[in-house]
């Protein structure tokens, strides 16, 4: 893509994005795009972990945790002060809990990561249970006061036509917004520079990069920072809006870290546009299935959710299962690599 | 009896083999000699299906070789040692050759015994494990495996690779020894041509992914013109 | 003086996290068969032996006994182990490293979603053929029951199998050939893809054993009763190193006494965290895992 087409689509994806934030009328679709915001945080920087340096990581809802509890501690222990710094607290503290976590990580591969990775994300959630309960929370977590709009925003809108409650969650989902779209106009910039390079001959061919001189461990170490602070930066995110950061919180569990990396692969491994799909489709992902289903005969009115009362529950999570499978089977480059697939079928199609 | 005719294999762009046809009479050794990179390894992989070819034929005994599985081939009684010996280092010697018997579904403990005869180093070291031995062992147990399977074709890949002058000699009197006794096939894959032009009865000579002759081994020998081919350009 | 021992405190932790220990040295020899065939580290391992589990332990609601129910899950376990290495690990084998990891997720994700729809999240209670009541020693409990002991006893048995199986048998050297030699053994007539298949059932039919028996902790069947244990499984295998068996006994067993003592002098919740640390740490020294031989591969 050139320099001035790539311009031009980011600030018409700004444009896009501005005006859906602005046209809400839903108080859950607000919540949800937030939520879509964060998401695509946490997915570009596992995005890039293993679609730039070649290494896995199943813990990174261990690092949202993290940048969670950091933004609300600090938040608690300062409050009146700008959202900002509570932002970049959680970012520094995930970025050194990821180069503790990528220390051990620069020595490892691909299974031994994963699963390391995976142990620490499990055992996170019981840090603040057991240790510093009186600071921490306990099982309870931490509660500050959510994001809210400030008067200006307010001001914008019909205040008689549109409930508070939704002005408030198109405020909080623009800030989310606004957060990913700088994150991914900073890693779209990393990717093409001299360190992302670096990343790439790394996973590619790790003899050849320490041939060049490039220190494989600092490296990989650094793509391991670089992960933790962005998911740090989505854990603090979904605490500022949400106004809680607990263990239970669904997005600090490991179940969640496996859902990152589903929909990761889904969308295509280590693209920025990818990531933004996956985004959508995590927060969307029962509003999908409930589609599907309905339209499949599979829904809760079927015979086989007759037989199987459980089923419905769990349609999202075997839908997925069985898509993770078949996209690494059959598509490992995920929805993008088929786009761009089909793209250059139609080109040459049409060249013909 | 194997014969190769108009064999073709390339690794995506690059050709290793070009249009190339052997035919290795039975109960002979046929070497094929040839610098670094002609192919000679890529030959003998195609022979026992670990590489597919892009076109030509391969037959042996009359089966038809193309297409079958490596494991297929190998029990049709084709025995290949390959390049660096494939020994299995954290196997013991008698391991290796237990399995040498096993997958060629022939008789272990006659084998056993046919093999410590043939090799009494090998029934000395039985109980270490393959990675102790020297290289001279290790090439003797590579041998000693191959033959546990009864095979009428072996496929040699560079027997000598790292071995001492009279050490490879030896090692070459051995296959001599096999051929003569047993009238086995083999093909001789050799960047060392004097010896094994000095046991065979017949040479190729490989050249980027060529065959330029297949001839008895003497006339090879004796050819002037052939010798920059399998001696590589710096003599 | 011996009853004495026998109800000491820490006699007591011994035995008892033995009991888990061995489980989860079970679990983690799974890791490791899978592991040495093919080079793939099977993060449904844990679904897999909960979801052949649940098929072979309902049988008990339809009268069968114990013992047919367990025989049922194992044969079930090899069965299913091996088609999955059919159907989805085969197409990945020289892929990147990454594939595997992130298929076996998504087999994670589906088998536990569909356990939860078949059998609810409500957990089971299979009856077992022995008591859970601890032995007693003049008056005053020991560290064992009945029903731990036949846990021991099933997996140190499963252990010694599997053992013998793969260092004393034509079979097994075969399927060891197969898991470090491919290539050679493909060479040698031997039918490496059949044996790597083979070796996934085996690693399917030990983990329905661990599923079985860990069905019996008062945790009983539950769609997500192996997470915990899959992840204390991973971290011995890796702490003895993933390509030895021996290893994977002896930190399952380690880890298990030393969650034990953690959870009696300490806190529960500190256990889990424990085994953690435990593990960066070794792979922080030794990213090989302990009882890896340093050699070198292949000649």
């Amino acid at each position: 893509m050139s320099g001035t087409f790539k311009r031009l689509a980011w600030v018409l994806g700004g444009l896009v994005a501005a005006i859906a934030v602005a046209s809400i009328q839903s108080g859950t679709d607000a919540a949800n795009l937030t939520k879509a915001g964060a998401y695509c945080i946490a997915l570009v920087g596992l995005s890039f972990l293993t679609g730039w340096s070649g290494q896995i990581s199943i813990g990174n809802s261990g690092f949202m945790l993290v940048g969670g509890y950091s933004a609300a501690f600090w938040t608690l222990h300062h409050p009146g002060e700008p959202v900002a710094i509570s932002m970049i607290v959680a970012i520094a503290v995930s970025a050194f809990v990821g180069l503790i976590i990528g220390m051990p990580a620069t020595r490892l591969r691909g299974p031994y990561l994963a699963g390391m990775t995976l142990a620490f994300a499990v055992a996170l959630p019981y840090v603040p249970q057991s240790f510093a309960v009186s600071t921490l929370g306990g099982s309870q977590g931490l509660t500050i006061t959510p994001l809210s709009a400030p008067q200006w925003f307010f001001n914008l809108f019909d205040t008689n036509n549109t409930l508070p409650v939704v002005i408030n969650s198109r405020f909080t989902a623009m800030v989310s917004v606004v957060i990913a779209a700088l994150v991914l106009w900073l890693m779209s910039n990393l990717f093409t520079s001299k360190t992302g390079r670096a990343m790439r001959l790394v996973r590619d061919n790790d003899v050849a990069a320490e041939l060049v001189g490039l220190h494989l461990g600092r490296t990989r170490a650094q793509a391991f920072v670089l992960t933790a602070a962005l998911s740090g930066l989505a854990g603090a995110l979904l605490v500022m809006v949400s106004g809680t950061a607990s263990p239970s919180t669904y997005e600090f569990g490991f179940t969640f870290s496996i859902a990152l990396l589903t929909l990761m692969v889904l969308g295509g491994i280590g693209s920025l546009s990818g990531a933004i799909i996956a985004a959508l489709l995590g927060v969307y992902s029962l509003q999908i299935t409930t589609w599907i289903t309905d339209h499949t005969g599979l829904g809760p009115d079927s015979w086989v959710s007759a037989k199987l009362p459980n089923l419905a529950p769990n349609m999202e999570n075997i839908l997925f299962g069985i898509l993770l499978i078949v996209t690494m089977i059959f598509a490992p480059r995920g929805i993008v690599g088929l786009a761009t697939g089909l793209r250059q079928k139609l080109i040459s199609v049409t060249r013909r | 009896m194997i014969s190769i005719s108009h064999l073709s294999v390339a690794y995506g762009a690059i050709v290793a083999l070009d249009d190339v046809s052997i035919e290795a009479p039975t109960g002979a050794i046929t070497a094929v000699l040839g610098a670094n990179g002609a192919g000679k390894t890529t030959l003998l992989r195609t022979i026992s299906g670990l590489v597919k070819p892009r076109s030509g034929s391969i037959t042996a005994n009359g089966h038809a070789l193309i297409g079958e599985r490596p494991d297929t081939i190998a029990r049709l009684g084709i025995a290949h040692v390959p390049e660096g010996r494939g020994v299995i280092a954290e196997f013991t010697v008698e391991e290796n050759l237990r399995l040498g018997a096993l997958g060629a579904k022939t008789n272990v403990t006659a084998g056993l015994e046919e093999q410590y005869t043939l090799f009494p180093v090998l029934k000395e070291r039985r109980k270490q494990y393959a990675a102790q031995l020297s290289g001279g062992e290790r090439q003797m147990l590579a041998l000693g495996r191959a033959m546990i399977a009864n095979p009428q074709i072996l496929l040699l890949d560079e027997p000598s690779l790292g071995l001492a002058p009279l050490v490879t000699q030896d090692i070459m009197n051995t296959i001599k020894t096999l051929c003569a006794n047993s009238g086995l096939t083999v093909i001789l894959v050799e960047q060392n041509a004097k010896s094994a032009l000095k046991i065979s009865d017949y040479a190729a000579v490989l050249h980027v992914g060529k065959s330029i002759a297949v001839r008895p081994a003497a006339e090879v020998a004796a050819d002037e013109s052939l010798r920059s081919y399998y001696l590589g350009m710096a003599e | 003086m011996i009853a004495n021992i026998l109800t000491n405190r820490i006699v007591n932790d011994i035995a008892g996290g033995t009991a888990q220990g061995v489980i989860i040295g079970l679990v983690a020899l799974c890791l490791v068969l899978v592991w040495r065939a093919t080079r793939v580290l099977n993060f449904a391992q844990g679904p897999m032996a909960m979801f052949v589990t649940y098929i072979g332990m309902t049988q008990m609601d339809h009268h069968a006994n114990f013992w047919v129910a367990a025989a049922i899950s194992v044969a079930v376990g090899f069965i299913f182990s091996a088609l999955t290495e059919i159907v989805i690990v085969k197409p990945l084998y020289h892929k990147a490293e990454i594939n595997p990891i992130v298929v076996m997720v998504g087999m994670f994700t589906l088998l536990e979603a569909v356990a939860s729809a078949v059998w609810t999240n409500i957990p089971r209670y299979p009856t077992a053929p022995f008591s859970s009541i601890n032995f007693q020693s003049e008056g005053n409990p020991t560290g064992l029951s009945p029903l731990s002991t036949f846990q021991i006893g099933a997996a140190l048995a499963i252990m010694t199998l599997v053992a013998i199986l793969f260092n004393y048998t034509s079979l097994g050297l075969k399927l060891r050939a197969s898991a470090l030699a491919p290539e050679v053994s493909k060479l040698l007539g031997i039918r490496v893809g059949r044996l790597l298949t083979l070796g996934w059932g085996i690693a399917g039919a030990v983990g329905a054993v661990a599923g079985v028996v860990i069905s019996l902790n008062p945790g009983g069947l539950a769609p997500n009763m192996l997470d915990a244990m899959f992840i204390l499984g991973f971290i011995a295998a890796a702490i003895g190193g993933l390509d030895s068996p021996l290893g994977a006994l002896v930190s399952g067993i380690v880890i298990g006494v030393v969650m034990q003592l953690i959870n009696d002098y300490w806190n529960s919740n500190y256990a889990d965290m424990v085994a953690v640390v435990l593990l960066v740490v070794v792979l922080m020294l030794r990213p090989q895992g302990i009882f890896t031989k340093n050699s070198t591969r292949r000649v």
